[in-house]
């Protein structure tokens, strides 16, 4: 199974994946992953910009799904912690973001994702995660 | 800042009313977390959220992302509660730590206190409590832009 058939059943398994309108393509050997938007990103109506927390949340899900993906599917990735900058405004429209792993460890994993809507070159957010792999306690 | 804090400035209340009737009512997002104010004051809100089923993980568990959007959500009406006068709000950046899981159908406490007010930047920082166990889900900071600009006029409340 490829990372992107992993990564699109990682997705289907998650209600989260839905809220956000979430998926994955091919984008040469890397992968690309898209928030199509809806009303319900929207965090200011009158503004009529993407919500923060949507964006934040379009990255974490991103870079949790290449994670597995990357790991061979199945194996837990828990969120330890992560840090959003957001790097200019996010207009209400679809979102792309793409997945770096900066390291890959037995216990840990440390993932960045860079955010962006028109213009990969423009980011709208980048952010960093550590991830706890395998089983933890609740 | 916090108790020896000024009341809110009237306009900035005025415009929190409303606000207030606006996410509940209005805004989807926020109608489906049902969020109840449970405490709006100079520097400080706090608020009782509900987790719904859609924003969970493969596992069933709410997915840390929900949490992050809600402490990005309350933060920034915590650091809006600070200001004199009328003002967009933009998240600068926000770190989250995931403390402990929590299953989707009950509630979280989100507490956030401005606490400090530099020029045009706020620091605020906060936690989410599983309001039936009394435990602490996730903690976090962050900083906001006082007066944002841009195309999208950033403000998030």
């Amino acid at each position: 199974m490829t990372e992107l058939n992993l990564i699109e059943q990682y997705a289907a398994a998650a209600p989260i994946a839905k809220w956000l309108g979430f998926s994955a393509e091919p984008d040469g050997d890397d992968i690309v992953f898209t928030l199509t938007f809806d009303e319900r990103h929207i965090g200011n109506k009158l503004i009529g910009a993407l919500h923060g927390g949507a964006i934040a949340a379009f990255l974490e899900f991103s870079a949790q799904a290449a994670l597995s993906a990357r790991l061979g599917g199945g194996q837990p990735v828990a969120t330890v912690n992560c840090d959003v900058d957001y790097l200019r405004s996010a207009k209400a429209q679809d979102m792309k973001a793409r997945v770096r792993f900066t390291r890959i460890g037995r216990r840990l994993a440390f993932v960045e994702a860079l955010g962006w809507q028109k213009d990969e070159a423009s980011p709208v957010a980048a952010a960093r995660f550590r991830f706890r792999l395998g089983e933890t306690e609740k | 800042m916090a108790d020896d804090a000024p009341e809110i400035n009237p306009a900035v209340g005025a415009m929190l009313q409303s606000a207030r009737d606006w996410l509940l009512h209005e805004h989807s997002l926020f109608k489906t977390l049902n969020l109840k104010p449970l405490l709006i004051g100079r520097n400080k809100a706090t608020f009782s959220v509900f987790l719904p089923d859609d924003f969970c993980d493969a596992s069933g568990k709410v997915h840390g992302a929900l949490l992050t959007l809600i402490m990005d959500s309350i933060f920034g009406l915590a650091a809006f509660t600070a200001l004199d006068e009328l003002k967009p709000v933009a998240t600068i950046n926000l770190r989250t730590d995931y403390l402990s899981e929590v299953g989707p159908g009950g509630r979280v406490v989100c507490a956030a206190e401005c606490n400090a007010l530099r020029g045009d930047i706020a620091y605020v920082s906060g936690q989410l409590t599983d309001e039936a166990a009394n435990r602490l889900v996730a903690t976090g900071s962050g900083a906001f832009i006082i007066g944002a600009r841009g195309p999208g006029r950033e403000s998030r409340l």
